[in-house]
């Protein structure tokens, strides 16, 4: 790289820190080095400085010396025991036995040094370059072996490396300046003649170079610089550094070439492995838990939540967007975090970036307590890893918009791990700036026992959210919900199986319980009497409609798959069904359903079948919605008799579900079902009304309609108070369920009234091919109602039986 | 840093069953680049075992190896050096360092690995080398007494050749180590 550059980073880096007095504000390596810990603070003398650096150049020439074997180097006079130390040999511990295991991690380290910014002009393909990474963190990897090599490790290095090697540029381009003092020639300095010549050849210099270290002083320096003491301090300070003759000698020479690996290597082994400090990257590596950690997660897990925790409290609408998507946080933070963004930015913002996460300390930052306590995320509790936290969030904050306006996790991600080259550091630094302080709060809030509760909820969420919890589904808010349709649509079916009279129909249906007893399953185990009605509920239903269907098939015409399953639904839930799906949490949409249309009326009910429906199976709800659209022709065409088959259904599906409880006797499942009931059938009942008002054209039907519809009802509402009543009594109740407060059996005992209604129909239909049950002759439908109440009766008697027996 | 396997005269099956175990268990694949087998394998399996330790395979014909294709001579170059290969049945008097120096200067090699004696020699001669590995498997011999099994281990690196001898004597690995430097400038054939 040209010392153009050099010169680049210096005015900028100075601006930078034109707030405070950075000293070495030119020299990035030793500024990083400084900070991380290589090189004691900057308020410290130059001659400390060498001795520091000395001693830890010394230990790592001790290292590589111990280390990094070569067979050929052993002495041939020293008494090495040659069945030891041959390359065959079989010990572990031989010359040769290591000889090869470096070789093969050097290996593994070659396949990734090849790949590093492969540019043509890069630095980091030089040879030199390359022997010098691969040597580091070979010597890194054989001392520290817990951890081994990770790839990425390698991308950590490589600009600790290179901004040794830019300093080294910079200090070449500073001696070209003031060749006179950098030189190291031992002439005389100024004799007069050669005051002269010396002059002349500052002049040279000073009128080649453009700009300087920013002091113009420099050009205001004529031949007349002489004496260290002229040069300003910066320089001054630069050729302290570089000069061979300080302290500790050529060992101390801080912007040395000679000892970029020595400088390099300590730089890395801080970075990843701080004794003294916090964040220590080699933990992201580790794949196992921290020791301390409240969560139990591999630190770079805990990171990842820790990200997400603080986008959450400073932009919760990206959070939840992205956790709905489905976008793991680890995903995207391993690669961020393992290599501090190095992949994420160009070398030049990046290095900028590190500029300032060293410049925070790395001490552990506890306002009370001292003693050691659980963290959730331990590895970023210092002002450093606030830090990072801070601008992985501001990156995420950039990216805000390209995020918000996907909706695909896969096209999220790679937008965050292909960040736009345009961004402006400079502003994501000073955005990470202001998020620091939050950041700093986050982690050690949750760290300290006075937020055990908070910690353990947001170590659970943070868990929830790392190991992918998917995004709460309407399902998981709406259980009780669910479960309360389950029940109401198993109250359903026992009416409708107590309604049941065609003994094929009732075959079907329990064959269809079964299978909806395979298909869907409930949570709730003290009410196992519920699944099976709830399953077989509508299945009921749809076995009874099936048969009602082989009777009128013009009436029917659907192109529904045969499963009378889809059928039932598609009849009585389409609509509602398309509804219910997506307002499943909503309440009761009983009102909007029942607003709807005629079918509406089936709406309460129809929405226990059409929600135990969607919870068992989707895909009936979708053929349910294919079928809507026949069923609508449908009913535009036979409005009452579709009404009245809805009915039927309905209470078919009562007496199913009646059945089905008094074949599985369960003390809690009336009641259980009375509360869930209520509301939808009550409903229904309003919707009945409504509908039997809006709709019906034959006043008869609607009134007999509502007959049985109340009678179901307010026999239902006997039964569940009344275990051991006489069904007989039925018809005496039933003016006296009227003003009964429970509407929970009300509803249910309308909804097995619809379907001792459809039964009836059903009958009719059979008898009569024409649709409109209008016109029939009232008698007629008089004396099939009855017939069919009574036989809803005797089922309904059955189930009171079987409660009673409760 | 080459390591080049110098190897000969097992005569398996006919005059021994196996390699000895100590010397089996340091062979290993994937530390060796090259083989040089004298001959005297004799049979096929021996040949593959070999070239499982190493796929840079090369023999020389013995006169009792069963393969018939194998090559009289051989010369090869690892790094700086320049290696022959032959098998020594061919040059009589067997094992006379003369004329396995004819030998050397006609093929033009810096190193000679040849068998046939079943008695490991390396001997310094003329700027250049001469090794005998003597018989992996200590198979008898009619020229030798007492045959040790033994092989020979080349490391090449740069201009210098390490030799590793490795000999089972009464059943222990013993090993011997000779270093040879090669001049820079080498005049061939003197």
């Amino acid at each position: 790289m040209p010392p153009v550059s050099a010169l680049d980073q210096t005015p900028s880096s100075s601006a930078h820190e034109s707030s405070t007095v950075v000293r070495f504000s030119s020299l990035r390596g030793v500024r990083w080095r400084i900070d991380l810990g290589v090189l004691p603070s900057s308020s410290s003398s130059i001659v400390d400085l060498r001795r520091v650096a000395a001693d830890s150049r010394r230990r790592y020439a001790n290292l590589r010396r111990r280390l990094i074997v070569d067979p050929h180097l052993s002495k041939d006079d020293i008494n090495s025991d040659l069945v030891k130390d041959n390359p065959l040999s079989q010990s572990p511990d031989s010359i040769w036995s290591r000889y090869f295991r470096n070789a093969e991690v050097e290996k593994m380290l070659d396949q990734d040094l090849s790949r590093l910014y492969p540019d043509q002009e890069s630095y980091f393909q030089t040879t030199t370059c390359q022997t010098m990474l691969r040597r580091i963190l070979l010597l890194w990897c054989l001392i520290h072996p817990e951890c081994g090599y990770r790839q990425g490790m390698h991308e950590q290095l490589a600009p600790l490396l290179y901004v040794l090697h830019v300093d080294l540029q910079y200090l070449s381009h500073v001696r070209g300046q003031y060749e006179d003092h950098f030189n190291d020639e031992f002439q005389g300095v100024s004799l007069p003649e050669t005051d002269l010549s010396a002059n002349y050849r500052f002049e040279k210099i000073m009128n080649r170079n453009i700009g300087t270290d920013g002091d113009n002083s420099s050009q205001g320096k004529t031949a007349k610089v002489r004496s260290l003491d002229e040069l300003d301090p910066e320089t001054k300070d630069i050729f302290f550094m570089s000069d061979a003759y300080g302290a500790e000698g050529e060992l101390g020479v801080i912007l040395s070439e000679k000892f970029m690996e020595h400088d390099a290597y300590c730089m890395f082994d801080i970075l990843m492995n701080d004794a003294h400090g916090v964040v220590a990257m080699a933990e992201f590596f580790s794949p196992s838990p921290s020791i301390g950690s409240s969560t139990g997660l591999p630190p770079i897990i805990e990171a990842a939540s820790a990200i997400y925790q603080l986008l959450a409290t400073v932009d919760s609408s990206l959070h939840s967007h992205l956790v709905e998507l489905g976008v793991e946080p680890q995903y995207f933070a391993m690669r961020w975090l393992r290599v501090l963004f190095g992949r994420e930015f160009p070398l030049e913002d990046l290095l900028i970036m590190w500029d300032k996460i060293f410049s925070y300390p790395n001490n552990k930052n506890f306002p009370h307590q001292a003693n050691e306590l659980e963290f959730r995320c331990r590895i970023l509790c210092s002002p450093r890893g606030a830090f990072i936290l801070a601008m992985a969030v501001s990156v995420l904050l950039h990216l805000r918009s390209s995020l918000l306006a996907t909706d695909f996790a896969t096209a999220c991600l790679q937008r965050l791990l292909n960040i736009p080259e345009d961004l402006n550091v400079k502003k994501l630094i000073e955005k990470a700036k202001s998020l620091q302080a939050l950041a700093l709060d986050l982690v050690f809030s949750s760290c300290s026992q006075g937020g055990t509760s908070r910690y353990n909820r947001e170590g659970r969420r943070g868990h929830s959210l790392s190991y992918g919890s998917s995004p709460i589904t309407p399902n998981q808010l709406s259980d009780s919900y669910w479960e309360e349709k389950w029940r109401s649509m198993y109250a359903s079916e026992e009416l409708k199986k107590g309604n049941s009279t065609t003994t094929t129909s009732s075959d079907k249906k329990k064959e269809a319980v079964a299978r909806k007893f395979s298909l869907s399953r409930t949570g709730s185990v003290p009410c196992p009497m519920e699944i099976p009605n709830k399953n077989g509920g509508p299945s009921d239903e749809k076995t009874i409609v099936d048969s009602n269907t082989e009777n009128d098939q013009s009436k029917y015409r659907c192109g529904i798959p045969s499963t009378s399953e889809v059928e039932t639904e598609s009849y009585f839930h389409g609509e509602q069904d398309d509804q219910n799906i997506k307002r499943k949490q909503s309440d009761v949409a009983g009102e909007t359903c029942f607003s709807a249309e005629n079918l509406s009326t089936m709406t309460s009910p129809l929405r226990m079948v059409n929600d135990h429906e969607y919870d068992s199976d989707e895909s009936s709800a979708t053929s349910s919605s294919l079928v809507v659209d026949s069923y609508d022709e449908i009913n535009h065409v036979e409005e009452p008799c579709s009404y009245i088959i809805d009915k039927e259904g309905i209470t078919k599906c009562i007496s199913e579900s009646g059945h089905g409880s008094g074949r599985e006797e369960t003390d809690a499942a009336p009641l259980k079902q009375q509360k869930p009931l209520a509301g939808r059938f009550q409903l229904f009942q309003k919707s009945n009304r409504g509908g039997c008002q809006g709709n019906l054209e034959n006043g008869t039907a609607e009134s007999k309609t509502s007959l049985l519809m109340q009678i179901v009802a307010l026999f239902l509402f006997y039964k569940f108070n009344h275990p051991r009543c006489n069904s007989f009594s039925v018809h005496e109740r039933m003016k006296d369920e009227d003003k009964d407060i429970n509407v929970t059996l009300r509803t249910i005992g309308k909804s097995m009234f619809d379907k001792i209604q459809i039964i009836e129909l059903a009958l009719k239909k059979d008898q009569i091919p024409e649709n409109s049950g209008n016109s029939r002759s009232n008698a007629d439908d008089l004396g099939q109602q009855q017939i069919a109440a009574f036989a809803a009766l005797d089922e309904l008697q059955k189930i009171s039986n079987l409660l009673s027996e409760m | 840093m080459v390591l080049v396997l110098a190897i000969g005269d097992l005569h398996i099956p006919h005059r021994a069953a196996d390699l000895p175990l100590k010397f089996k268990s340091m062979l290993v694949p994937g530390k060796i680049q090259h083989i040089l087998c004298t001959g005297n394998l004799c049979i096929k399996e021996v040949h593959e075992y070999l070239k499982s330790l190493c796929p840079d395979l090369h023999i020389t014909r013995g006169e009792y190896d069963e393969d018939a294709r194998y090559p009289e001579n051989k010369t090869l170059t690892i790094g700086q050096f320049k290696l022959g290969l032959c098998h020594g049945h061919q040059i009589v008097p067997w094992g006379d360092l003369d004329s396995l120096a004819m030998l050397q200067r006609q093929l033009d090699v810096d190193i000679l690995v040849t068998g046939h004696t079943h008695q490991f020699k390396a001997y310094k001669h003329e700027g250049g080398v001469v090794i005998n590995p003597g018989s992996a498997t200590g198979a008898y011999s009619s020229i030798t007494y007492d045959v040790n099994p033994s092989f020979v281990l080349m490391d090449i690196d740069g201009l210098r050749v390490v030799v590793y001898v490795y000999e089972l004597i009464d059943g222990e690995v013993k090993v011997d180590k000779i270093d040879f430097k090669k001049t820079a400038a080498t005049q061939s054939a003197h």
